[in-house]
């Protein structure tokens, strides 16, 4: 009977803990906030879309974001034609919201009017299948979920502490065991999302023309050149030089380029 | 009426030298020459000179379209005695009643020169009186600026061309070359050569842009004449018989240096163009449907190296398929360069639907009159392509490659914006490795050792103390049972080990001492724990074996049985208790 009532304690109190987790994370939306969006919606609708940007982004300085707000902005801009504001917000869109078809299609259009045709590399099956399992939940998903897997091996683990029954205290002890590798790999994965998202930089090209060199100097060879509104991913840096890598695996150092960083967004 | 018209006509009375540059072995001739009669020629001193014939006297007269003209000259061949600057004074003539004077003339005497200009050679008359002449419109122009060239003969009297052959004709290398072609030479009458009228002939003119800095030798032009030339030799009128001379005649180098264009502001995209132009980019839509296909013009306008340079190329998004531009040029070269417009037709083919920038096209020149780079840029040019191609038409990509988009965008119109409006906050901490991740992470391991330990020493502590002590009885047995087994050799030893193990055992199922186990109290204490009557008795039996055996040693005994006996005994009692 003791063993019991020590073993409903820590349920309890994982149920308590787990409440938080939740009230942690979901963050609480201020709500005065969202009248601004309607407005830069309804200027959207009447065509006013220098106003609607104006309002969006007026949201965005207030620290407020959404996807369905990033995709907004990347509609009013491609109205606009401009072509590296919109393919940016697109993509800020996409970061929260990556399976969403409305922005995909939005974006396809975005990625329409920009100059250069870059072809993506083709991934290997590792790569692809590595994709689809990360793409399972969300980065924020996965930590909790590495977090939740730990408590109910821990609470398992605890029963076959202390049931006294041996066919229990086997199962126990088998599920126990299947949660911890579950976590193992749930933990592994989040991390490796965590790696690649620390290490990879991703940036949206803004200047309207940029010679792509072989060294960060001029006397290297000029190798290609790109337009704006190209996804580059961001490596080394030298001065005013910057080393880029884009879809297709080409990479080169470009100059004084105006880029605007796509920073790691958590979603939720 | 007479005296009117002289009142009315000017009076002038000139002196006129045929060189102002003369060796000292040369010949000078004066005239004083006048359009009215006029009495007391007075001529000036000749001091440093001497008078080799003169005064000669000649008058003309004539009557052209009833218009009277005179003219009468004195005529005076002298040789200086000394060297340097001589200044010849004034001569007078009363020309109706007024006393009219020349003005002193200034005359040069060098050293001796080796052909004296005996007006009667040839030579010297063709040398003096023929010149060509290679006029170039800037020596120090800009690379790539236009210069023109004009090659010019000139001649005066006597001499008279009959015939010209060009020997040497000047390849332009380090230029670009264009030649003016001159249908027909024509004789200016009017020309002057170094202040001096001459006959002058355009024999030729070029438009150059020079494509090399530095200095640049521009090739001779020679000229192979035929002239009629006067002699001394008179006809039977007293004409001067004209002979044939054959003469080359070259203009000699010419050189340019040609500036190469600054460094400084130098566009990025300038590719050569050196002049002054306009610039556009044309479309001849601005909206149409998918696949159908527009035309985007890059014109060029204006004065300067038209064909030398390459225009700006257009750069459109990709997913319109471009073809390779119609070159179209319509360039007309005058003396003062290339002229015209030069285009760049594309022909452009939209795949989807959407709304495609055409971004803006620079064209940077040189502007050699300012000095300086400009550039033009061209309107931002929106082409809105509003129906996609029918479904099921194949698309025909011009590299051959799959299309970038995995998406395509012909079916799917563009979205209208989400109308969501929840919102979160931008910068929300990141739940993964935070220090509330740590703890709730590390919490429930913390917990579960925790747990063990309560366990391993709170627990097990607590745990009856008795079934301790049975536990350790019921391994003593074992053991024992197992020590008996060794035994099987001896049987004293055997049924000794066999009855301590059994006494063991029961005290440690039946919590009773050694001294109290007597055989009834076994049988009673084992019924009492409800163990079946019959085991009772036969563990009884079991024990009174073993002590018979140890007490009476010899009497046959079964060991293999008695041992089996007793673990049977002991598996089937401890089941029932």
């Amino acid at each position: 009977m003791k063993q019991f009532k020590t073993l409903f304690k820590t349920k309890r109190f994982t149920l308590v803990l787990l409440s938080l987790l939740l009230a942690t994370t979901t963050g609480v939306a201020q709500a005065s906030m969202e009248p601004l969006v309607e407005q830069g919606n309804t200027a959207y609708n009447e065509g006013d879309f220098q106003k609607a940007i104006s309002l969006y982004e007026q949201t965005l300085k207030m620290g407020q974001h959404s996807a369905a707000l990033y995709f907004n902005l990347g509609n009013s801009y491609y109205r606009l034609n401009k072509v590296a504001e919109s393919i940016y917000y697109f993509e800020k869109a996409k970061q929260l919201n990556p399976k969403d078809e409305d922005i995909q299609i939005n974006s396809a259009f975005a990625q329409n009017m920009t100059i250069d045709a870059i072809e993506n590399l083709p991934e290997s099956q590792i790569a692809q299948f590595q994709k689809s399992l990360f793409g399972v939940f969300s980065f924020s998903t996965w930590s909790v979920l590495t977090v939740l897997l730990l408590w109910v091996f821990v609470g398992l683990f605890l029963g076959y502490l202390f049931f006294k029954s041996a066919q229990l205290k086997r199962s126990f002890f088998f599920s126990a065991m299947l949660v911890l590798l579950v976590f193992l790999t749930s933990f592994f994965v989040t991390f490796t999302i965590d790696q690649q998202d620390k290490n990879t930089q991703y940036a949206i090209l803004f200047s309207d023309q940029i010679d792509i060199w072989s060294e960060p100097n001029l006397q290297g060879d000029l190798l290609f050149t790109l337009h704006e509104g190209t996804k580059v991913q961001l490596l080394d840096k030298l001065e005013e030089w910057q080393k880029i890598r884009i879809a297709n695996g080409s990479e080169g150092w470009i100059r004084n380029a105006s880029l605007r960083k796509l920073e790691r967004a958590i979603t939720k | 009426m007479l005296g009117a018209i002289s009142v009315q006509s000017q009076v002038s009375f000139n002196a006129k030298v045929s060189k102002k540059r003369l060796g000292i072995n040369e010949r000078l001739r004066i005239d004083f020459e006048m359009n009215e009669n006029g009495d007391n020629f007075n001529p000036p001193p000749f001091t440093n000179f001497q008078v080799v014939s003169g005064p000669q006297q000649s008058v003309s007269r004539s009557w052209v379209n009833g218009v009277q003209s005179f003219s009468k000259t004195y005529t005076y061949f002298l040789t200086p005695k000394t060297k340097g600057k001589i200044t010849i004074g004034q001569a007078e003539i009363t020309i109706n009643g007024e006393v009219y004077k020349t003005t002193p003339i200034s005359v040069e005497v060098t050293e001796a020169v080796k052909k004296p200009n005996d007006p009667n050679n040839i030579d010297y008359v063709i040398d003096g009186n023929i010149h060509l002449v290679a006029e170039i419109s800037k020596t120090n122009p800009y690379l790539n600026e236009g210069i023109t060239v004009i090659y010019k003969l000139y001649f005066r009297n006597p001499i008279s061309v009959s015939d010209v052959s060009e020997l040497e004709s000047p390849s332009y290398a380090d230029f670009w070359s264009h030649l003016i072609n001159i249908p027909r030479a024509e004789i200016n009458m009017r020309g002057t050569y170094k202040g001096e009228p001459y006959n002058e002939v355009v024999w030729r003119k070029a438009v150059l842009y020079p494509q090399k800095t530095g200095k640049l030798v521009l090739p001779p032009l020679t000229l192979n004449l035929s002239l009629n030339v006067p002699s001394n030799r008179r006809d039977l009128f007293g004409r001067r018989i004209l002979t044939q001379a054959q003469k080359m005649i070259t203009t000699g180098q010419n050189t340019i240096r040609v500036k190469s264009l600054p460094e400084k502001n130098k566009p990025e995209n300038f590719s050569g163009a050196v002049g002054q132009f306009d610039f556009d980019l044309i479309l001849d839509k601005e909206a149409l449907k998918a696949s159908e296909s527009f035309q985007a013009k890059i014109k060029v306008k204006g004065k300067g190296n038209l064909k030398l340079f390459n225009l700006p190329t257009i750069s459109v998004p990709n997913t319109l398929e471009v073809y390779e531009p119609e070159h179209d040029e319509q360039v007309k070269i005058t003396l003062s360069g290339m002229q015209g417009t030069i285009e760049d037709n594309y022909t452009i083919v939209p795949q989807f639907q959407g709304k495609y920038p055409i971004p803006p096209v620079q064209f940077s020149y040189f502007d050699p009159q300012t000095a300086s780079y400009k550039t033009l840029t061209s309107r931002d040019l929106i082409v809105d392509v509003f129906d996609g191609p029918t479904a099921g038409t194949p698309r025909t990509s011009s590299t051959g490659t799959e299309p970038k988009q995995v998406i395509t965008t012909n079916e799917n119109a563009f979205r209208f914006i989400k109308l969501d409006t929840t919102l979160s906050r931008i910068n929300q901490e990141v739940f993964w490795m935070s220090r509330s991740f740590w703890i709730l992470l590390l919490l429930p391991l913390f917990l579960l050792l925790t747990a063990y330990l309560i366990k391993l020493f709170v627990f097990d502590k607590t745990e009856d103390a008795s079934s301790l002590k049975q536990r350790r009885a019921q391994q003593l047995a074992k053991k024992y049972l197992s020590s008996a087994k060794k035994e099987f050799h001896d049987q004293a030893r055997f049924y000794e080990a066999l009855e301590r193990a059994l006494h063991n055992y029961l005290k440690a199922k039946l919590k009773i001492e050694t001294t109290e186990l007597s055989k009834s109290k076994i049988e009673s204490l084992l019924t009492e724990k409800k163990v079946a009557q019959h085991i009772a008795q036969e563990f009884v039996t079991v024990v009174e074996n073993c002590e018979m055996a140890r007490y009476a040693p010899g009497s046959s005994v079964n060991i293999q049985g008695d041992f089996e006996k007793a673990s049977t005994l002991i598996a089937q009692i401890d089941r029932q208790l």
